[in-house]
């Protein structure tokens, strides 16, 4: 039984990340007055992808960095409370775990980057190297915050916060904050900025191909569900239902609707410079530092 | 006011003996031939007087008498006409360079340099600019000794050197293949972090000799159709261009319903040029939506294009001596159904940009010049208009119909490139308005094509000017023997405003790079489709990706 609800975590992921994904595609297309892809189209792409030749200008680095990038973001989920509901590997880890290896996820991207020794990687290393340092203190807090007002660093404490204390303008605030760090989370217009395929055509990705592009694409899809799922997860308790399977419909139909706000966000906005992007960031991490004092005076 | 009158005689009175000649043949062109001693400061005098350097051209004069000749030209346009400053030199002997003075002469001096052997001093970057890399140094193509189809042995060793990096900085290349650029060409950017300190360009990788091909293959009367192709966005400027100039060369007169028609059909292609380099404009700054939209909008333009001449692009509509097809009454309000449309949509579009903060965040203060380098660079179009200069020879040197149109030029003093997004926006509605005028007072009778009688007489000289969608385009022909111009040289409006990217650039970031050499909307064309017509039986058929896929593989 301990083991099914892992598996339950796996598949519904690992199955469903690229359907969100095809979702925004049909979104982006259905605003740009286009018919757009098929909504299953990234399955299709996924398993082209996977099929075709492995090249690699012949380092470690550049073949282990897609391994660790996908296998670190299948490491969060399978701990996740999908369902709201625990399971067995959910406390073995607390918040600084969850923290950790989804940064690892993105460092594995800048070694991918830099180990393919391309300008434009290089560039787009930077750009990423950048991001990663302004936006991630967004998901700490977010995180510490839920910690601060349950009282505990374990997953399920920091994530069920909001559901067992209730909410208070500190949550409020960081609802926004979390909200309009989100397109810059899953790397989408205007935060596209590190990938910018017009200027530095794809940036860190562009040496790759094959299946190590594959296992890239994959894991930004499923980084892309996993963040609209932490959104659900803590800031929407009231999706709870009781039952379990209940609980993982309503929290899809969550993921859906933020889904649905990435896209209309993301196709209606043009990239930002880097140095754009870092003063919006500041003002984010103040404000997110801000809900955070708020939550610690009980606010 | 430099009028015509009073230039001849200050250059006259200023340089004495060296002016050699003056020609007037019409009220718009004005022709002095000077001895090359004093180039530059002819030059410089004729700047002091308000000239503005449109381009040089150069000839192969050695079978004749020995010499190269060497053009300059400029447009006096509140004046309303164009000076062409002619010289020549011995094969051996250099001549002043007027680089210096007027940076943007620096292209069509090391032009010179590759395809006619000249040799200039005090040319501040003397290198190679539109001969390959690899062709051989002794080898002019544009000489008339050397045949059309030379493919010489290739040079070794001979790698482009780019200019020198600044210290602290590296190199990133945009090019000669990056999805910024839609044709060939190469920028070496000189970056220090993201920003940009410095610039080198090489480009004319798809120089396709087509004025050689016109001074030795084909004839007046095809030469439309070649110009047509040089740009795949705004094909019918050059075809007009080129016809005009031969017509006031040889001072041929066509019928008003023609130049009416001509007025259309420009206009029509400004349209859709701007809808186009509008969508590309938001793709480059990650902007798709605008690009989706702003296609989809452009879509029935090209549609009524090709119910008006048959071809979606490249109409083949502009000859000399007229046009090609008429436009029916029925055809006239299909024009101002699509143009109504059109009207409705770019409202919403420029609404839509205008109040746009996110597209004011990636272009306003991006690709800075200041108005006096505009002018010194002799920057042109919606470049130049987007800079507080006020140039646009659709009212400074009226041709076709367009002395009889009522339209405003709209004129910007942003500086930068939200100014040339906003310029393109306003010309579109200002195009659309010439287009209805233009039907309204079109004459009913006239016919559309009114062909020479005679032979064209050889040695006539005749410049002119169009506002095509980007700048404006100038042709300059010398008429030949053997029923074809024995030089015809073309400058398209990219020629001057790419020599201004590398000042645009500098001190700016990575990240504006593409939206910056989109500014100026480098000219690219693209094949969308391809169809196979049977002549036997008439059948048509569309080819698909993948069969053109199959002929190109199996061809290797």
């Amino acid at each position: 039984m301990d083991i099914l609800l892992i598996v339950v975590n796996v598949v519904v992921f690992l199955g469903l990340a690229p359907l969100f994904e095809g979702i925004i595609r049909k979104l982006y297309a259905k605003v740009q007055s286009r018919k757009g892809p098929p909504i299953v189209q990234p399955y299709y792409d996924l398993i082209k992808l996977l099929g075709k030749e492995r090249l690699t200008p012949g380092n470690v680095a550049f073949k282990l960095a897609p391994m660790m990038a996908f296998a670190s973001i299948v490491t969060v989920i399978m701990l996740v409370p999908l369902g709201f509901k625990v399971n067995i590997l959910t406390q073995y880890a607390d918040i600084i775990t969850v923290i950790y290896v989804l940064t690892l996820g993105g460092v594995s991207v800048l070694l991918g980057a830099l180990s393919s020794r391309n300008t434009y990687a290089m560039v787009g290393a930077s750009r990423e190297m950048i991001t990663m340092i302004m936006v991630e203190p967004v998901l700490a807090m977010t995180l510490i915050m839920g910690a601060l007002k349950a009282k505990g660093l374990a997953v399920s404490t920091s994530f069920f916060s909001v559901g067992d204390t209730g909410y208070g303008w500190g949550v409020a605030l960081m609802l926004v904050v979390f909200l309009m760090a989100l397109q810059a989370f899953v790397g989408r217009q205007p935060f596209d900025i590190s990938e910018a395929e017009i200027e530095i055509i794809e940036g860190p990705f562009i040496e790759y191909s094959g299946p190590y592009l594959a296992l890239f694409k994959y894991f930004m899809m499923i980084k892309q569900m996993f963040y609209a799922f932490l959104f659900v997860t803590v800031f929407m308790p009231f999706l709870q239902t009781g039952y379990y399977l209940a609980n993982i419909g309503t929290q899809l139909g969550g993921i859906l609707a933020v889904v649905v706000l990435i896209s209309l966000v993301g196709s209606t906005n043009p990239r930002l410079r880097i140095e754009q992007a870092v003063r919006y960031y500041a003002v984010l991490i103040l404000l997110s530092l801000t809900a955070v004092g708020l939550t610690v005076y009980g606010i | 006011m430099a009028t015509i009158q009073a230039l001849t005689d200050q250059l006259k009175k200023k340089f004495g003996n060296a002016v050699t000649g003056v020609e007037n043949p019409s009220a718009t062109q004005l022709f002095i031939d000077f001895k090359k001693e004093k180039v530059r400061e002819i030059c410089n005098e004729v700047l002091a007087q308000g000239g503005r350097y449109l381009v040089s051209v150069g000839t192969d004069n050695l079978a004749k008498d020995g010499t190269l000749g060497l053009i300059h030209t400029f447009a006096f346009d509140k004046e309303h006409y164009f000076l062409s400053l002619r010289t020549a030199t011995k094969e051996s002997e250099p001549i002043e360079s007027i680089t210096p003075d007027i940076p943007n002469a620096g292209w069509s001096e090391r032009e010179y340099m590759d395809l006619l052997g000249m040799k200039f001093t005090n040319h501040p970057k003397p290198k190679k600019l539109v001969t390959a890399d690899d062709w051989p140094s002794d080898i002019y193509p544009l000489r008339k000794e050397v045949p059309f189809n030379i493919k010489p042995l290739a040079a070794e060793n001979v790698a482009y050197q780019l200019d020198e990096c600044p210290e602290g900085c590296s190199i990133v290349p945009f090019g000669p293949y990056h999805p910024t650029q839609h044709e060939p060409a190469h920028f070496a950017l000189f970056v220090d972090g993201e920003t940009i300190k410095g610039s080198d360009y090489r480009g004319f990788m798809i120089h396709r000799g087509v004025e050689k091909l016109a001074q030795t293959q084909i004839s007046y009367n095809e030469i439309p159709f070649l110009a047509e192709r040089i740009c795949g966005i705004c094909g019918s400027v050059h075809a007009a261009s080129y016809s005009q100039a031969v017509e006031i060369a040889v001072g041929h007169k066509i019928s008003r319903r023609a130049e009416y028609i001509r007025t259309i059909m420009l206009e029509i292609e400004r349209v859709h040029s701007h809808l186009l380099w509008l969508g590309v404009a938001g793709h480059l700054i990650g902007f798709d939506t605008v690009f989706m939209q702003a296609w989809r909008v452009r879509e029935p333009i090209m549609w009524l294009g090709e119910r008006l001449t048959g071809n979606r692009k490249t109409y083949g509509m502009i000859v000399i001596g007229g046009v090609r097809r008429d436009i029916t009454p029925e055809l006239k309000q299909d024009i101002l159904n699509v143009i109504g449309t059109i009207e409705k949509e770019m409202i919403t579009i420029k609404n839509a940009i205008i109040g746009d903060t996110a597209i004011h965040r990636r272009t306003k203060d991006v690709g800075y010049v200041s108005t006096e380098d505009t002018i010194k660079w002799s920057l042109v179009g919606p470049v130049a208009r987007a800079r507080n200069v006020d140039i646009d020879v659709r009212r400074d040197m009226p041709y076709a119909a367009y002395d009889e149109m009522k339209f405003s030029v709209p004129v910007v003093d942003c500086n930068d490139v939200w100014g040339t997004v906003l310029v393109r926006v306003l010309e579109t509605f200002e195009a659309i308005s010439i287009i209805r005028q233009a039907l309204d007072k079109m004459p009913n009778d006239g016919p559309i094509l009114t062909p020479f009688e005679d032979a064209v007489p050889a040695g006539m000289h005749g410049i002119t000017a169009v506002e095509a969608p980007r700048g404006e385009v100038t042709h300059y022909v010398i008429t030949g023997e053997e029923n074809r111009p024995e030089r015809w040289r073309v400058r398209a409006p990219t020629y001057p405003n790419l020599q201004g990217v590398p000042m645009m650039l500098l001190n700016n970031q990575l990240a504006d790079v593409p939206i910056i050499i989109g500014s100026i909307d480098p000219c690219f064309s693209c094949t969308e489709r391809m169809e196979v017509v049977d002549l036997r039986n008439g059948g048509m058929k569309v080819m698909s990706q993948s069969e053109l896929e199959a002929l190109s593989r199996n061809k290797r």
